[in-house]
């Protein structure tokens, strides 16, 4: 899909590695970390950095830090379960696809149609609808599952489809295995690299749906960094850490997944072709 | 150069898109209207579970959700087909609710548009005629960097720099009650950029990615050995490979920009559909969500349709030869 832009083990993927480690860190860490508590005003409301806390007081005088320190966990947890979601019912929908319509195309047809009615719908429209119908975390993980699904298994279904007619495969077909043994054990194997490299992509998505969700006010609940860029963006004069600390972390989060993941599609088809 | 006049076999494979579209067009229907209704939990309890389930099965019936619901998605799908959005839970007609802010929504993405389309070829035609040259590193990282942050946080980045920092541009985009935006186009420069750099990260990857692979066709390599000049072969031999998939990134980045739109719109307090959306999330109104994810779904579909006419007429094997 992408051609190749940096050479093997490079900087960018070290770099990012490290800078993802660190977002993680401060994340999972983070509550533990925390000065003081989300919610409780220490100072007087937008004070800059220095005396009132490392980032300052927010609209409220409550520290920007410790909010942003707890604000990791939910964006980061909520995330990884849609996005694993997402590339599990993917990576089903590709397997099967590539096994089911080597033989019957309309198996095939079957399994991929509806997602790629879901497919034409802007992932924030899913967002949007799933909220509608299902406020709260569920909501958000069901969208990023149904959002990210349908291309999961695109590019699964392209990556297994060769490996079907592999003679271990056609042997367990004709020692009469169960579908489950053929997806799981003789086709998953072969497209990990593929399969990994688009759950970073899921992930990268899942991000932008959770602090989406959390930025127009309907996200977990409480404080992530999603509510922490909407609530910073009127004082965005008076306070910029408030802003630039959330805005920051998110980009960072972002940026660093999707360089491994495209450095990891380029090893897994290296080692393919 | 004449064109062959359009054989059977070409209106024959039109038909066929065409019916693969409405076909999923249907289904997009099917799991708007009856995936979301069998999701467990509903709207409204979701929302007035406190207040007891006499008062629920009231409000239900006053949506009309004690209906069957295959009766329900038949007379909503019956109505999007005469053109009727259907009526939100506020009591008001979905069409005239989106339609107020429609057209403000619609400004900033065509001026994206109209700005990415000529920006997004030429960044992605240079990057990837210097592709693996430091050029090349640097603007495909910024394409990188653009591609995987969100719109959102795009713009509060924008509005760090430019509106907080430099103060050369406003950070809430105030535009008077029923003011159009354009008599303060200073409003709309933050939005427009915020949408721009979103479309040019997906745009100009994929256009590189396409200039790249075109340059490495056999073809251009023979005409760069027979000292063809440079230009000249980016005319005729790399121009016209590339212009297909630039076409179809074009339409489904048009189409993204309105979903992006709502994000962009509430970080600038900008008056568009953003507005009504959130409003209608946050209070369950699932008519007015469903009717703008059909309306969004249809321009897709048609979008990818477009999409694949234009390569076929771009693409002479496509046009003239028997497939």
């Amino acid at each position: 899909m992408r051609s190749s832009r940096f050479p093997a083990g490079s900087w960018p993927a070290f770099a990012a590695a490290a800078v993802l480690l660190a977002v993680a860190a401060a994340a999972l860490l983070g509550p533990l970390l925390a000065p003081h508590t989300a919610t409780r005003p220490v100072g007087l409301p937008y004070a800059p950095p220095g005396a009132a806390g490392l980032l300052g007081t927010d609209h409220l005088g409550r520290d920007v830090l410790s909010r942003v320190l707890l604000g990791g966990l939910p964006v980061l947890a909520t995330s990884a379960a849609g996005a694993l979601a997402g590339s599990a019912l993917g990576v089903t929908a590709g397997l099967g696809a590539a096994l089911l319509g080597a033989r019957r195309a309309w198996a095939e047809g079957a399994l991929l149609r509806p997602l790629d009615a879901v497919a034409a719908l802007p992932p924030l429209v899913v967002l949007l609808l799933a909220l509608t119908a299902l406020p709260g975390r569920a909501g958000i993980v069901l969208a990023v599952a149904v959002a990210g699904a349908p291309l999961s298994a695109r590019v699964i279904r392209a990556a297994a489809a060769p490996m079907v007619s592999r003679g271990h495969v056609e042997a367990a077909v004709a020692r009469g295995e169960s579908l489950g043994w053929l997806l799981g054990r003789e086709l998953l194997p072969l497209v990990a690299g593929p399969v990994l490299a688009d759950a970073g992509l899921r992930f990268v998505m899942a991000v932008y749906l959770v602090t989406a969700a959390g930025f127009l006010g309907m996200g977990t609940g409480g404080t992530d960094w999603g509510v922490l860029i909407a609530e910073a963006l009127p004082g965005a004069g008076l306070q910029p850490a408030a802003l630039a600390a959330p805005v920051l972390l998110v980009a960072a989060l972002g940026v660093s997944v999707n360089v491994l993941a495209d450095e990891m599609l380029r090893r897994g088809r290296a080692v393919l072709a | 150069m004449r064109r062959p006049a359009p054989t059977a076999r070409q209106v024959r494979a039109l038909a066929n898109r065409l019916i693969v579209a409405v076909f999923l067009l249907v289904l997009l229907s099917l799991v708007v209207y009856v995936g979301v209704d069998l999701l467990p939990g509903d709207p409204v309890t979701a929302r007035l579970g406190q207040a007891g389930p006499a008062r629920v099965a009231e409000v239900r019936a006053g949506l009309g959700l004690d209906r069957p619901l295959a009766t329900r998605y038949l007379d909503w799908a019956a109505g999007l087909l005469r053109g009727d959005l259907g009526t939100s839970a506020t009591g008001r007609p979905v069409a005239e609710m989106l339609s107020a802010r429609l057209g403000n929504s619609m400004l900033p993405a065509a001026i994206t548009v109209v700005l990415m389309v000529p920006s997004s070829l030429a960044l992605g035609v240079t990057a990837g005629l210097f592709r693996g040259r430091p050029a090349d590193r640097i603007l495909s990282t910024a394409l990188l960097l653009v591609v995987s942050v969100p719109e959102f946080v795009l713009a509060g980045g924008l509005v760090l720099v430019f509106a907080a920092g430099l103060r050369w541009l406003p950070a809430v985009s105030l535009v008077p009650a029923g003011g159009n935006p354009l008599d303060t186009p200073a409003v709309l420069v933050l939005p427009v950029t915020a949408l721009l750099l979103l479309a040019l990260g997906y745009a100009g990857r994929i256009i590189r990615a396409a200039t790249a692979a075109a340059l490495r066709a056999p073809h251009v390599e023979f005409l760069r050995l027979n000292g063809i000049p440079p230009r000249a072969v980016l005319a005729r031999a790399v121009l016209p490979a590339v212009l297909p998939v630039a076409f179809q990134v074009w339409l489904t980045t048009a189409v993204g920009l309105v979903g992006g739109a709502v994000l962009v719109e509430k970080v600038f307090a900008y008056p568009g559909i953003g507005e009504v959306l959130i409003t209608a999330v946050q209070t369950g109104d699932l008519p007015v969500v469903q009717a703008l994810a059909m309306i969004l779904g249809a321009a897709m579909l048609v979008a990818l349709l477009l999409a694949d006419l234009g390569t076929r007429a771009m693409v002479p094997s496509l046009r003239t030869a028997p497939r």
